[in-house]
């Protein structure tokens, strides 16, 4: 079984949020109000932050796309009552919105702010794209669910694409990759199998220095980061 | 001396002003509750930063209170000590309801109550490395063994009530101690991390809880003519000073072992952010240092003016202490990545006070209020004459 990961190269990286807005898009993500930013409420399962250090004019920002970070001793699993957040067997952690009680025991133990809860239900409106893709009546129902108000959700690593990749036999990390993989102008980012040592993540990770986020937690994050 | 217990009459006009105000706002519980399950969590304050709002809060002070007063019943039923025959039946009659209303806000809080079940369906469908569903056995057990222990108490039934009682008593340390651990062991807030934290729960319980039957003592026995024995009141004012002495340890430890490293940021940000007032005026100033400057001196200390003073601060700072956890637990940002992380995702989050989710805190509080009200009328709880 492949143990699937995505490699950020933080020296590619130039911030454009393309891959936020990829994640929006792909995964029906409901865009919220201006009320929802102002009270703190909008969804997002991808997000860009940006760190400064020093001052101006010795000063250095540095940019950190941050998904989920599909950790292997994730705290979000430990902690959720309900089993609606469990890893699957290729280490992806998804998000089950039936089982989900509401509870957002897992958005306190998360230690990335990975995650967000649907504080209303969304207008029709605020799912539809303008520019549908082709093929998206042949989709599985997975990438545009209807969520529903008191459930958690984060990123899953797009796993539909992944799921429906093997089906059709196709080189997961090659041709078939997560919505912000593919859009990323700058190739920052690099998905595939982190067992597979032929695979490019893997190669990846031998060429250069790497760390994760928050190490020193434990979690073991299989999102890894290249340096600047 | 045999204490007896009786039921109040419950026909004068204060009780049945009473009786409908709380009636009101437990109506007005239901609306809230409506425009909740309606409108989702959007009508509250809570928001992606802050996660957890007023309910908890509620809910976790509401446990501790419980807790608080089972253990306390324990010095009647279990140690047998007379003295305390009259705040027997109290405490555990509003162990019980308070519970219930612990239970009641946290359902409230999940906003799509009907999923709940899931929680319950131990080792089959819910997940038991999670202290919220460990916390469920603890939690049901905790409610059954009250109902047992009441009603053998109010049966007379002191031989079997003294063993329930100990059960009880032990279950309800494990039940707040296991509420502390919900907190304690979450490894990646640096305000909630604590190994103490379980511990601190329990003396936030136990001196809230008693300062609560001061308080109810107080109040029902005043409205019900009764003689307050000033003795009682001042040796459970002793008690609570002395557990005010053990919370406050508590508290120093957890917040010195956290400021003594250099990782302080979160401690820092508790002391000097934007909620430092619900740290340093609710739970220390009111939860530990006014209540116990008011017992130890001794002009107030051995009044009962001044006991019931003090355990009425000491009530309002504990629940501050329980919004102290709660809202600058996670206001606080992350330090996802070293360095200031710049706009939104590196500032602390706010809470906002709107008025369908304190309604609905106020209506839980208010149904608390009604059913201990009317277990008055229905229940013998109160000794005949005091």
């Amino acid at each position: 079984m492949a143990k699937w990961g995505m490699v950020i190269d933080l020296d590619k990286c130039v911030g454009c949020q393309a891959c936020t807005v990829a994640c929006w898009e792909e995964n029906n993500i409901p865009h919220g109000s201006a009320e929802d930013q102002r009270r703190r409420r909008e969804i997002h399962w991808n997000k860009v932050i940006s760190v400064s250090r020093g001052q101006y004019p010795n000063c250095n920002i540095e940019l950190i796309p941050t998904p989920c970070m599909h950790c292997e001793q994730a705290p979000c699993v430990t902690v959720c009552p309900a089993k609606a957040t469990y890893r699957r067997d290729d280490g992806i952690v998804v998000q089950n919105f039936r089982r989900c009680i509401g509870c957002r025991y897992c958005m306190v133990a998360c230690p990335y702010n990975a995650r967000s809860f649907n504080y209303r239900d969304q207008p029709e409106e605020a799912y539809h794209r303008l520019d549908p893709p082709p093929d998206r009546e042949s989709w599985d129902p997975w990438p545009f669910p209807h969520r529903t108000r008191g459930v958690v959700e984060k990123c899953t690593f797009c796993f539909h694409r992944i799921d429906r990749g093997i089906k059709e036999k196709k080189n997961i990390g090659v041709e078939v990759v997560p919505a912000c993989v593919e859009v990323c102008p700058s190739q920052a980012r690099t998905f595939g199998d982190l067992d597979n040592p032929e695979s490019q993540v893997s190669q990846l990770l031998k060429s250069r220095t790497i760390f994760r986020l928050r190490e020193e937690l434990g979690t073991k994050p299989k999102v890894v980061y290249l340096p600047r | 001396m045999e204490t007896r217990y009786t039921t109040i009459e419950g026909k004068s006009k204060g009780y049945q002003i009473l009786i409908g105000f709380l009636g009101a706002m437990v109506g007005i519980l239901i609306i809230s509750f409506m425009v909740l399950y309606f409108e989702g969590q959007q009508v509250w304050g809570n928001s992606n930063v802050i996660p957890w709002g007023q309910l908890i809060t509620l809910d976790i002070y509401f446990i501790g209170l419980s807790a608080g007063a089972i253990i306390i019943s324990s010095l009647c039923y279990v140690f047998k000590r007379e003295e305390y025959k009259p705040i027997g039946r109290l405490a555990v009659f509003l162990g019980l309801l308070l519970m219930m209303g612990a239970m009641l806000s946290v359902l409230m809080d999940l906003g799509r109550p009907e999923k709940f079940w899931r929680l319950f369906m131990y080792f089959y469908l819910n997940n038991m490395t999670s202290l919220f569903a460990v916390n469920g056995i603890f939690y049901t057990g905790y409610i059954l063994l009250m109902l047992v222990y009441l009603w053998l108490i109010l049966e007379n039934r002191m031989a079997q009530a003294a063993i329930v009682g100990t059960v009880d008593v032990l279950w309800a340390i494990a039940v707040h101690m296991g509420t502390g651990a919900i907190f304690g062991l979450i490894g990646n807030r640096e305000i909630l991390f604590s190994p103490i934290k379980p511990f601190e729960f329990l003396a936030a319980a136990l001196s809230s809880g008693t300062a609560l039957i001061i308080l109810a003592l107080a109040v029902t026995y005043t409205f019900t003519r009764r003689k307050i024995e000033p003795a009682l009141i001042v040796s459970l004012g002793k008690l609570l000073s002395m557990i005010i002495v053990v919370l406050s340890v508590m508290v120093f430890v957890d917040k010195a072992t956290h400021m003594y490293f250099p990782n302080r940021e979160g401690t820092v940000y508790l002391f000097t952010g934007n909620y430092w007032w619900l740290f340093w005026v609710f739970q220390i100033g009111m939860g530990i240092l006014i209540p116990l400057a008011l017992l130890v001196y001794p002009r107030t200390g051995r009044t009962v003016r001044g006991v019931v003073l003090a355990s009425l601060f000491v009530v309002l700072g504990v629940l501050g202490e329980r919004a102290a956890l709660v809202i600058p637990g996670t206001a606080h940002p992350q330090p996802i990545y070293p360095g200031h992380i710049e706009g939104i995702w590196g500032a602390p989050g706010i809470f906002f006070i709107t008025p369908w989710e304190t309604l609905l805190t106020l209506g839980v509080v208010s149904f608390v209020g009604l059913f201990f009200v009317l277990g008055l009328k229905y229940l013998e709880i109160l000794p005949e004459q005091g």
